[in-house]
């Protein structure tokens, strides 16, 4: 090969490529309003997106996994966490998480309610985007799919007080959100509810996946297969809390003539507002 | 020196140098934070030291990419440059467009966009300082009527950065092909014109440094920049994956993607042979050190650890975790940071007084610490990352919680960060150890180039 064949050689590559890159990219414009569910990127999506890039959002978070790695991906977070929940997180993440027990924390960003609303409605919209199914399995901000596993060495073998909770939590002073105490007490009463529940979608363990139980409890009341008591969604978790048998979500690993395999003894080890709390966090799951 | 006004190129090196130990402060800043608790938590967030970290990099490898093309092109074409006062003026733009973006971050005052935050009045002065960057040169080579293949390489990998940088200046309604779009500037600069750019300075660097045949050179030069446009313009698809894009870019990128090291052994295979077959025709090893090194650690670097998860069905796991942070360090360091390093290096001893060509030990004392530290943070990244996806992304432990037990791997960064940074230390120490010098010299005259030595 002499000088000008290998100058052909890079033009011609060049120039192949070029051509192969732009007639796909074209291609791909005509599907991107499919996938991305353009329909729905509405004003208010579109100024959650100017939200989520006036804050900076993207140099701690990844979005779509781009993005900076201090802190968690956000793709489908709407999925794994209620309006609500995020509103709460959003006004003071401080409330949720405790700096010196993970030993990072997300500054309190000081939005206004709107933009908040918005960025929800962005995040929404993000989470439904088509993307060949990333990520593969859900990711989570604290906890586990599999109980036990965000133990420390020390805090394995016991659970209840402060200083036993499990990395992620907060100590609780009394004094926070209900979301967050909640959210608090469902890894620290005794026995623990995320021994038996996941709040991952798909992640059966000996309990249901609590991920949308919100939404599932407000079709399910309406429905005739239900017996219970409850007239809403509160009731309803308040109910499953307290008396687990009441109604048994179907499944042969899940309860055995009737009586569900879910512990009883909340009713009498927890405080009534324990129990508000909890059914307080679990409503945000929708 | 042989051309007077191959001086610009010693102040914008000067400039490259303090951005260069300034993005340091912010990178060990933001590695501390990684450790936590984070004391500066609500004045300085870990957002606003890696933007500043990221920027700065960007910034001060471009200001060397133009002080090294200025040192460069003078001697390639034979004759002084157009116009020295452009040089200055565009040096002065682009310092206080750096500086009041850096300013303008600590407020956050940016995009928000990653990589690309510059405010949009910034970013039409990075344009404004291409353009007269561009002509310059141009103007220069038309002057002289004498234009290298290796000149040519450059120029274009110069023109193609700038023109792949208008994208970024679109406002685009839909975050998915937002983030297509950003990935042209991104990737195509550091998989595409910019190894056009490197592949031009390690032309020159060989060609002076060795005994190579020009001709010989300049041919590979060309199957070198075939084989990077072939495998890295598709390869952009591996910047696609997950984000919202018809399902054929998975094989596409791919597999074009992992075609991409074959350049990078193509170029490493080019600087060794170029120096084992004929030898040494400078004094100037130590830029031989860096010229060599950074071939190698490109190789290593982007070729090696680029291909370890660019193939989708790793990528799905890796992807967002610091097992990117590891390529994106030693990939950007060996291809960019050391080329300008090299050409730094090789520029020096006649641009400053009380130097030998050799190099000092302060020097060699550098490049070993550079490069055993960004090697340990790279292991350090790598450790971490991996940890990463086995806790969180495969058996579905919390972020925070996966983040609490891997710090024994952020421990290790910081230490050999630290490394590295004493090592650029002396780099910078050594750049400003003696005054500036502007004398023409020669070609064949000593100091820069006595007869050949031999090394085979
Ligand atoms: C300085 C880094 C930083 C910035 C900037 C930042 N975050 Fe966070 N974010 C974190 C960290 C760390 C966490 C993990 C939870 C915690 O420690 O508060 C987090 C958690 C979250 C969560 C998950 C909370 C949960 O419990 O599910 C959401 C949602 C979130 N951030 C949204 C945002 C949005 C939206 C922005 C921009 C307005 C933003 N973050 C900016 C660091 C940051
Ligand atoms: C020993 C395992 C176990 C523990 C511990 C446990 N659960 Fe359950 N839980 C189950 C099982 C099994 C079911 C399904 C049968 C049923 O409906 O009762 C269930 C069902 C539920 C449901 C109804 C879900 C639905 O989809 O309608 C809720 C709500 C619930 N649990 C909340 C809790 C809370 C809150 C705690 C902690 C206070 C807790 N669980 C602790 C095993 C457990
Ligand atoms: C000199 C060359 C290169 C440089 C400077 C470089 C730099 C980078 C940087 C900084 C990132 C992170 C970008 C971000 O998250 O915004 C990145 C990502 C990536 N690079 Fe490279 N790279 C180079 C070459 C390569 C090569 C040759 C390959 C493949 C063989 C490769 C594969 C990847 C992949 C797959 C990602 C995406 C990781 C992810 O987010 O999942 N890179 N690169
Ligand atoms: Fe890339």
């Amino acid at each position: 090969m002499n000088k000008r064949q290998a100058r052909l050689f890079a033009i011609a590559s060049t120039g192949l490529a070029t051509v192969a890159f732009l007639g796909l990219t074209l291609h791909s414009h005509t599907k991107f309003d499919e996938l991305t569910n353009a329909q729905n990127n509405t004003p208010q999506v579109q100024s959650g997106r100017d939200v989520w890039h006036k804050y900076n959002c993207v140099n701690c978070h990844t979005l779509f996994g781009e993005g900076a790695y201090y802190a968690p991906d956000l793709t489908k977070i709407t999925q794994l966490r209620g309006e609500q929940y995020l509103k709460a997180y959003m006004r003071d993440p401080s409330a949720f998480y405790d700096e010196q027990r993970h030993r990072r924390l997300m500054p309190k960003q000081n939005l206004s309610e709107r933009e908040i609303t918005d960025l929800i409605a962005f995040l929404d919209w993000v989470s439904k985007v088509d993307n060949q199914g990333w990520p593969p399995r859900p990711i989570l901000v604290t906890g586990a799919s599999i109980p036990g596993t965000d133990f420390g060495p020390a805090q394995g073998t016991s659970s209840g007080t402060a200083s036993t909770l499990p990395p992620g939590a907060r100590p609780v002073t009394g004094t926070e959100n209900p979301i967050a105490l909640g959210a608090a007490a469902f890894r620290s009463v005794a026995p623990a509810c995320n021994a038996c529940h996941s709040t991952a979608p798909g992640v059966n363990m000996a309990g249901p996946s609590l991920a949308g139980v919100a939404a599932r409890a407000e079709e399910l009341i309406g429905s005739p297969e239900y017996k219970g008591q409850a007239k809403d969604v509160k009731s309803y978790l308040i109910e499953s809390i307290r008396t687990p048998s009441a109604y048994v979500v179907p499944g042969t690993m899940y309860s055995a003539d009737g009586t569900s395999f879910m512990p009883n003894t909340y009713e009498h080890d927890l405080s009534a507002e324990q129990i508000d709390q909890l059914a307080e966090y679990l409503s945000t799951l929708k | 020196m042989r051309y007077r006004s191959q001086a610009v190129a010693y102040w914008y090196f000067a400039v490259a140098m303090v951005l260069f130990g300034l993005q340091l402060v912010f990178g060990l800043l933001s590695a501390a934070k990684y450790l936590g608790p984070d004391p500066l938590l609500n004045i300085l967030p870990f957002d606003v030291t890696k933007v500043i970290h990221t920027n700065l990099l960007i910034v001060w490898v471009l200001t060397g990419f133009m002080g090294a093309t200025y040192w460069m092109v003078p001697d390639e074409s034979r004759t002084e440059l157009y116009s020295t006062k452009l040089a200055y003026i565009q040096l002065g733009l682009w310092v206080v467009m750096g500086v009041t973006a850096v300013i303008g971050y600590l407020f956050r005052y940016g995009t928000g966009n990653k990589l690309l935050e510059q405010p949009l009045p910034h970013k039409i002065v990075i344009v404004i300082v291409m353009l007269m960057f561009l002509y310059n040169v141009i103007m220069t080579i038309r002057r002289s009527g004498r234009f290298t293949t290796t000149e040519g390489v450059l120029l274009l990998g110069v023109a193609g950065a700038a023109v792949l940088y208008l994208p970024a200046l679109l406002h685009y309604e839909n975050y998915t092909v937002s983030i297509i779009y950003r990935w042209w500037t991104i990737h195509l600069w550091v998989e595409g014109v910019w190894e056009m750019i490197q592949g031009g300075f390690l032309a020159y660097l060989l060609i002076r440094l060795s005994g190579a045949d020009r001709e010989v050179l300049e041919k590979w030069l060309y199957v070198i920049v075939g084989l990077v446009f072939i495998a890295g313009i598709l390869g952009t698809a591996h910047h696609y994956y997950w984000v919202g894009v018809p399902q054929y870019w998975l094989p596409i990128g791919g597999f074009f993607s992992a075609l991409e090291p074959v350049a990078l052994v193509g170029m490493a295979m080019y600087a060794y042979s170029a120096i084992r077959r004929s030898g040494l025709a400078h004094p100037n090893t130590l830029a031989l050190h860096w010229t060599i090194g950074s071939a190698l650690f490109t190789l290593f670097g982007a070729g090696l650890l680029g291909l370890a998860h660019t193939w989708p069905s790793v990528n799905k796991w890796t992807h967002g975790t610091l097992v990117t942070a590891m390529h994106g360090h030693a990939a950007f360091y060996g291809a960019y940071a050391m080329i300008v390093l090299a050409m730094i290096t090789f520029a020096l001893p006649s641009m400053t007084h009380d130097r030998r060509e050799q190099g000092s030990a302060v020097g060699y004392w550098s490049f070993w610490l550079q490069l055993a530290g960004m090697f340990g943070m790279t292991l350090s990244f790598a450790t971490a990352g991996i940890g990463q996806v086995y806790l969180e992304r495969i058996l579905g432990l919390g972020y925070l919680d996966t983040q609490l037990k891997i710090q024994v791997h952020f421990l290790m960064l910081i230490a050999t960060a630290t490394l590295f940074s004493i090592g650029v230390g002396l780099f910078i120490w050594d750049f400003f150890r003696t005054r500036p010098r502007f004398e023409i010299v020669a070609e064949g005259a000593p100091p820069a180039a006595p007869a050949r030595v031999a090394v085979t």
